[in-house]
């Protein structure tokens, strides 16, 4: 069993205790130097020196025996590490060890006889725990290897540590004096784990937006991540052979060519961009024509032995570039032809907008370049806000103030629906719809919300159940009947869980999926979020649209957040819907 | 006031957004989307609708034509087809077989009594392309674009090691042959790394575009019997053929072991093949265009696929064969799906499309962009004869080896077979990929692997044929029955309660009552009770709602536990996965947080906003945005850089392929999911706040300590909190869909079924082959599920729920 690994283990552990002794001893030092209110001073330099010794050894041994590390250690400087791997049923076997050894420690140190049964039967627990994940690790004929590592520090980076640490103890042990309390240091760690742990959660966004301003070039890149995008400079230019121009067709500013002169000063285009219109072919009249240059990238390269930037004037057909001098000065204007081998982009850092405007672009024509999706989210978005809000309210308040026999039988049937998962219902629902001829509308996604949602009549039941009774005997006093009670008095008094019940359905709408995925196929009925799950999975190799998009449909949601922040949190805390 | 403004605005809202239609007729394409690089369509297209004035054509993807049926069949049976679907042409005869597609004699046979030059016909097709699309002697498809298989052979790779090939006594100079001097070269050229890990490999049997198909075609092996009505997957000429494949990956040291080698391959310029890590591929020719544009150095010939020695000497088995060497061939047709609104027109647009004219169109403008961009077109062979003569001539007599490496594929093209025109073709390749991988895997014997695989297909197939055993029964009977039964109930019951009163209840009480909660009675009757019953007698029938039911009682359950079980389990499994790993997980990140920010930290409105985000971002966003992190290649998932970085340079600990990878894709989700963990926190946070600070003061005064705290107080105070989220968590698992589809786009269940959820195969069988009854009878054993689950979370509550006993 005395492998290499566990070797490696046991002095990597040596060398990683080995310092905590060292900082302990220095710790005590300091103390002693510094603070020395509430301890014995003999026993604290008797506790210094004996730390010190065992660090001191420790580290000597975990350094001085030859470790293998199976295969070639880093150069310099070397922390070695340890991680162990292992399916599950190892670690329920190490974790379950671990406890039971610490818990028979305390067991055999426990105060009162008391603690010492519990840390007893603690220690019975964990080992049969134990000995169950190695039952099972056996049984599936895992193993538990130790992977050997080694993090290289230079020995000026180890110095530069060190001296922080030492530096950090003293002020802490400083620190200690000046409140008395050990405090400071929690808070300091406290923060320094949340800081990192909001950087954590926060980089996937920032790499999503980073990501969308991104060129082919830096997404491709192989030799790792590029955190700053760069763009290629562009030059325009004008091609005289095929000259474009900024047109209208059908009412949508254009890009286009002119494919042939015809009579009477009218000439037939073609467009050009936005793709989605690319081929198609209107009349214009010639003097209406507004030349627009086309944006070309920017090279550079060599020319005549000296280093020049130009723009492409023409790409030819064996490859290569004609390429345009704009630097030096004394050259520009001449054109010389160079093969793409030699040329290389200019680039400076910046962000490629285009990405969007390009992502846009791609949505088909009839869709107003996406603006219809965004309508028809909307459009989901209102209807089922309105339709929720709506027959929820009602339906509780039936539950919660009126009096009628069936009522609890009821509620309890609604309460169960709750436990019911969608997919059993939705196979007979996609009939019932097909039936009505809804399939390929909105319908089916908005109307079933004015029929109520068990768990939204549920807590808006709770919310009206706090009103006081009085103010609605007052209004029937007042000569209100039902529904004007429920309208102009209780529906007030439940405006916040109204609030959260909006923003819940708002985020359902926005982002509901598998509805549009079942009824909707023409592109302009489709609502925003599964718009961009298909024209992803046709653009799917461009990661930067992709990105765009994907930022594109978070900020509506973030926005909606920051103003209504406040609901949002409530109404997490409201529903206890969290967790998941 | 604020209803009826809201009122006003969603009318004008819907007033404008129908002022958008435009009056021209719009012919509707599936399975082609424009592409910035494609431009030979574009000219297709917009030339149509100048020769038909008034007419708009409207390409898009919609994910159809490919692997993923649903958005098609759902949008057939909802009465909503699109007007041209461009199909895969294997799984024709499935859509025909289920009455999905309009069969095409009639108009080929009008246009040609007419004599319209651009009608199709079979004479001017490759015959194996035409005959994919027919079903019971009914065209379903006109066949557009053909590809076929050769072996590429990397030049550079057979001259450096032309040493080590004398040695084995093969020749560097020409490719192999045969399989067994196939296995023989890819012995000579494989190299191994010290820790046996693949530095070069010979020949993967299962890279590029082989699978069993090639090689059983090569052994003679046919899927399916003549007849159709059984499936022939295991024949003796199959497990020769698929032990080819597994004596393949011996050589290079296992399945796995290549498996590994392969997760590390690049797409572009750093393609394996034109890189030289792999000698010898089996590729098809749109393969031809990628190494001219992205590895223009790679040296690299081609040949015809290697055979079996047999073949190649005509002896044996093989005496009276013709063929020396057989490829397999695919591609695609224009279909109409049933139903479609201009078919007319559509079919128009097919004859143009597939027509020579409209061939040398696309071919041409395609070309000049191209050329434009300054890169070298290449052509995609095409199922039509003349085409390819023409594209040859015009594009590819050169001597170069690319226009080579295209003549062969063409000169290939009469030796082609195809997979089975059938209708379980879909299924059959499914099985014959699973069957591929345990056997290469040594999971099972290639003959059990087959044997297995080709049992699953006859279910199907049975299914189909017993169908007339089954009783026929209108389908509307039952389900009238049963709504008017519980309808008639419920106004009783209604009536009933409203009549009896309890006394001291008012009837006008009552009624009111009643009124209010009316919606959502109505809609329980309407989207809840009525489709549960509904689904209930599904599950007895086998329907696909296209035509007509029959009963076949407890068929479907039968088949969920015995003939699916296995993929039935896979899927309960991963769910469970998710639930025992994932759920505590969550609850614990979330728990984590709240505790840190409830020590009253400063800055709790910043931090809480910046764990919360990312629980709040669209789950399409957010998806896209892990795939795309959790992406295998080092320079591009953002993980695996920040891995190679740290994990690997300290413990060379390789980063893992994530949801590449089988044993990875789990824990990808869970990944995913801890970011998401700030909802729950906002929720611990409340719920801490809720904790009586006397308790904590009593616990120090007895000297407990911080973890002693957060055992004994902290987590009995929250315990209520924890139950009910654990409930809905569960619930909320098992359900797992949405992320799962948009990752797999819906074409597969991840990679070996790892990504399989009940849901999702629910969905799959409901709405991608609208096997309603089998569809139903799971969402009864999900349901079933569910509540046994949620029944004893309940049970076991009592045991470490801690409720406070006034309440």
């Amino acid at each position: 069993m005395i492998d290499a690994g566990l070797v490696y283990f046991i002095l990597t552990a040596f060398t990683w205790v080995g310092w905590i002794f060292l900082m302990r001893a220095a710790l005590f030092g300091f103390k002693l130097a510094f603070d020395n209110y509430g301890f014995d001073k003999s026993k604290a330099i008797k506790a210094m020196t004996l730390s010190g010794g065992v660090g001191a050894v420790l580290l000597l041994l975990g350094t001085v025996i030859r470790k293998d590390l199976g295969r070639p250690a880093p150069e310099g400087l070397a922390i070695p590490v340890v991680w162990l791997y292992t399916p599950l049923a190892g670690w329920i076997l190490i974790i379950g060890a671990f406890m039971a050894i610490s818990r028979l420690i305390q067991w055999r140190t426990a105060l009162t006889p008391e603690e010492g049964q519990n840390r007893f039967k603690g220690m019975l627990v964990f080992a049969v725990i134990s000995g169950l994940g190695f039952w099972w690790l056996n049984t599936m004929q895992g193993q538990i290897s130790v992977i050997r590592g080694a993090v290289p520090v230079p020995w000026q980076g180890l110095v530069a540590f060190m001296v922080l640490a030492l530096v950090a103890l003293a002020v802490m042990v400083r620190a200690e004096k000046a409140t008395r309390s050990r405090g400071v240091a929690k808070t300091v760690i406290n923060q320094l784990v949340l800081l990192a742990g909001a950087i954590v959660f926060g980089i996937p966004f920032a790499w999503m937006l980073i990501t969308s301003f991104k060129e082919e070039r830096d997404l491709a890149n192989t030799d790792g991540i590029v955190w700053v995008p760069q763009v290629q400079l562009t030059h325009p230019y004008n091609d005289p052979e095929r000259l474009q121009f900024d047109a209208t067709y059908s009412g949508q500013p254009v890009k286009a060519i002119i494919e042939e002169k015809l009579a009477g000063g009218k000439v037939l285009m073609e467009v050009e961009r936005p793709y989605n219109l690319r081929g198609r072919r209107f009349e214009a009249n010639e003097g209406e024509l507004k030349e627009s240059p086309r944006m070309q990238q920017v090279w550079s390269g060599k020319y005549q032995t000296r280093d020049v930037t130009g723009f492409t004037a023409k790409d030819l057909p064996d490859g290569s570039r004609e390429i345009e001098i704009l630097t030096p000065a004394d050259m520009k204007g001449q054109r010389f032809t160079e093969s793409p081998e030699n040329l290389e982009p200019v680039r400076e850092p910046g962000l490629r907008w285009e990405n969007y405007t390009d992502a846009i672009e791609w949505m088909p024509a009839e869709t107003n370049n996406g603006l219809r999706y965004l309508i028809n989210t909307l459009w989901l978005v209102v209807t089922s806000v309105v339709g929720t809000v709506l027959s929820c309210s009602l339906v509780a308040y039936g539950f919660s103030r009126l009096r009628f026999p069936g009522r609890d039988a009821l509620f309890s049937v609604m309460l169960a629906t709750m436990m019911l998962p969608g997919a059993v219902t939705m196979m007979p629902q996609f009939l019932i719809f097909r039936g009505l001829g809804w399939i390929d509308t909105l319908l089916p996604l908005w109307v079933p919300t004015f029929f109520g949602g068990a768990f939204n009549v549920f807590l808006l039941k709770q919310f009206f159940s706090t009103v006081p009774m009085e103010l609605e005997e007052a209004a029937r006093i007042d000569g209100c009947g039902y529904f004007r009670t429920f309208w102009q008095v209780m529906l007030p008094m439940v405006k916040p869980a109204l609030a959260v019940i909006s923003i819940w359905t708002f985020m359902g709408a926005w982002n509901n999926f598998m509805g549009p995925l079942i009824y909707v196929s023409t592109p302009s009925k489709m609502p925003l979020a599964y718009a961009l799950n298909l024209f992803a999975s046709d653009r799917g190799g461009d990661q930067a649209l992709m990105m765009a998009f994907a930022t594109m449909t978070t900020i509506p949601v973030l926005l909606l957040f920051f103003f209504a922040q406040k609901y949002f949190i409530e109404g997490v805390q409201l529903s206890g819907l969290g967790g998941r | 006031m604020l209803v009826r403004r809201l009122v006003l605005a969603v009318i004008t809202l819907l007033l404008a957004s129908s002022g958008f239609a435009e009056k021209v007729t719009t012919l509707t394409v599936w399975g082609m989307a424009i592409t910035p690089d494609e431009k030979g369509t574009d000219v297709l297209v917009r030339q149509f609708e100048r020769e038909n004035p008034g007419v708009r054509v409207r390409l898009i993807g919609m994910g159809a034509g490919a692997m993923n049926p649903q958005k098609l069949m759902t949008a057939i049976v909802g009465g909503a087809p699109p007007d041209l679907i461009r199909q895969d042409r294997f799984t024709i005869s499935d859509w025909a077989s289920r009455g999905a597609f309009v069969p095409m004699n009639q108009f080929i046979e009008r246009d040609k009594a007419a004599r319209d030059p651009r009608t199709p016909t079979r004479e001017q097709y490759y015959p194996a392309a035409w005959d994919e699309t027919v079903y019971d002697g009914e065209v379903y498809g006109i066949p557009i674009g053909a590809d076929n298989r050769v072996l590429y052979y990397n030049t550079d790779v057979f001259a450096k090691n032309a040493d080590k090939l004398r040695k084995a006594g093969l020749d560097p100079a020409r490719p192999p042959r045969t399989w067994e001097e196939t296995l023989a070269y890819s012995k000579a050229l494989t190299e191994f790394n010290a820790d046996g890990t693949l530095k070069t490999a010979g020949f993967i049997p299962n890279y590029g575009n082989s699978w069993l198909y090639m090689f059983a075609f090569q052994n003679n092996a046919s899927f399916m019997s003549p007849d159709g009505r059984t499936c022939t997957l295991y024949s003796k000429e199959s497990e020769e053929a698929l032990q080819f494949m597994k004596e393949g990956y011996e050589i290079l040291g296992g399945y796995e072991n290549a498996l590994k080698f392969q997760s590390g391959f690049r797409g572009g310029e750093n393609d394996p093949f034109a890189i030289g890590q792999v000698a010898m591929a089996i590729n098809g020719d749109w393969m031809i265009a990628n190494y001219s544009r992205y590895s223009p150095k790679a040296k690299f010939l081609t040949a015809p696929a290697p055979v079996p020695a047999a073949r190649l000497a005509r002896t044996g088995r093989f005496q009276n064969e013709k063929d020396p060497y057989i490829t397999w061939s695919g591609g695609f047709a224009w279909s109409m799906p049933r139903g479609a609104p201009n078919q007319e027109l559509a079919w128009k647009f097919i004859k143009w499309i597939t027509s020579l004219e409209g061939r040398k169109v696309n071919v041409q403008a395609q070309a000049e962009l191209d050329v434009s961009r300054g890169r070298r077109y290449i052509p995609r062979i095409e199922a039509m004869v003349e085409a390819n003569e023409w594209l040859i001539k015009e594009y590819a007599s050169g001597d170069n080896v690319y226009d080579q490496a295209l003549r062969q594929h063409v000169a290939m093209m009469p030796y082609a077979r195809l997979r089975p025109a059938t209708f379980v073709g879909q299924k059959l390749w499914d099985e014959h990929v699973r069957a591929i991988e345990q056997a290469c895997r040594g999971a099972q014997t290639p003959e059990e692997a087959l044997k297995s695989g080709q049992e699953k297909v006859q279910i199907i197939l049975d299914e189909f044929n017993n169908k007339k055993n089954y009783p026929e029964i209108d389908i509307r009977v039952p389900l009238g029955i049963a709504f008017v039964t519980v309808v008639l109930g419920l106004i009783g019951w209604v009536g009933w309660m409203i009549k009896k009163g309890d006394g001291r209840v008012s009837v006008t009480e009552t009624k009111a009552g009643y009124l209010f909660i009316a919606p959502w009675i109505i809609g329980f009757l309407v989207f809840t009770l009525g489709p549960m019953l509904a689904s209930l007698i599904f599950s007895f029938m086998q329907y696909d709602v296209l035509n007509p039911a029959h009963f076949v009682g407890f068929k479907n359950f039968t088949d969920v536990y015995v003939n699916d079980r296995e993929m039935v389990l896979k899927a309960f499994t991963n769910v469970g996965y998710l639930a025992i790993v994932g759920i505590p997980l969550g609850l614990m990140t979330g728990l984590a947080i709240a505790m840190m920010l409830n020590t009253g930290v400063k800055g709790i409105r910043f931090y809480r906003t910046a764990y919360y985000l990312p629980s709040i971002a669209p789950a399409v966003a957010a998806t896209f945005l892990w795939v795309w992190i959790l992406n295998p290649d080092n320079a591009r998932g953002l993980l695996n850089n920040f891995w190679n970085n740290t994990l690997f340079e300290w413990f060379a600990v390789a980063p893992p392929g994530w949801l590449t990878v089988e044993s990875w894709a789990k824990p990808s989700l869970i990944v995913m999911g801890l970011w998401g963990a700030g909802g729950g926190m906002i929720l611990w946070l409340a719920g801490l706040k809720g904790v009586p600070r006397t308790l904590y003061e009593a616990a120090e005064i007895d000297g407990a300590s911080g973890w002693r705290q957060f055992l004994s107080v902290t987590l009995p105070q929250l315990s209520p909190l924890i139950f009910f989220n654990a409930i809905m968590a569960v619930i909320g698992v098992l359900q797992t869909f949405d992320g799962i589809y948009i990752i797999t786009r819906g074409e597969n269940m991840g990679p070996n079924d790892s990504l399989a959820t009940p849901v999702y195969m629910l969905f799959n069988n409901g709405f991608a082959y609208f096997r309603m009854g089998y569809a139903s009878a799971l969402a009864w054993v999900i349901f079933l599920i569910v509540v046994l689950v949620t029944f004893f979370q309940f049970k076991i509550a009592p045991r470490w729920v801690h409720y406070e006993v006034n309440k």
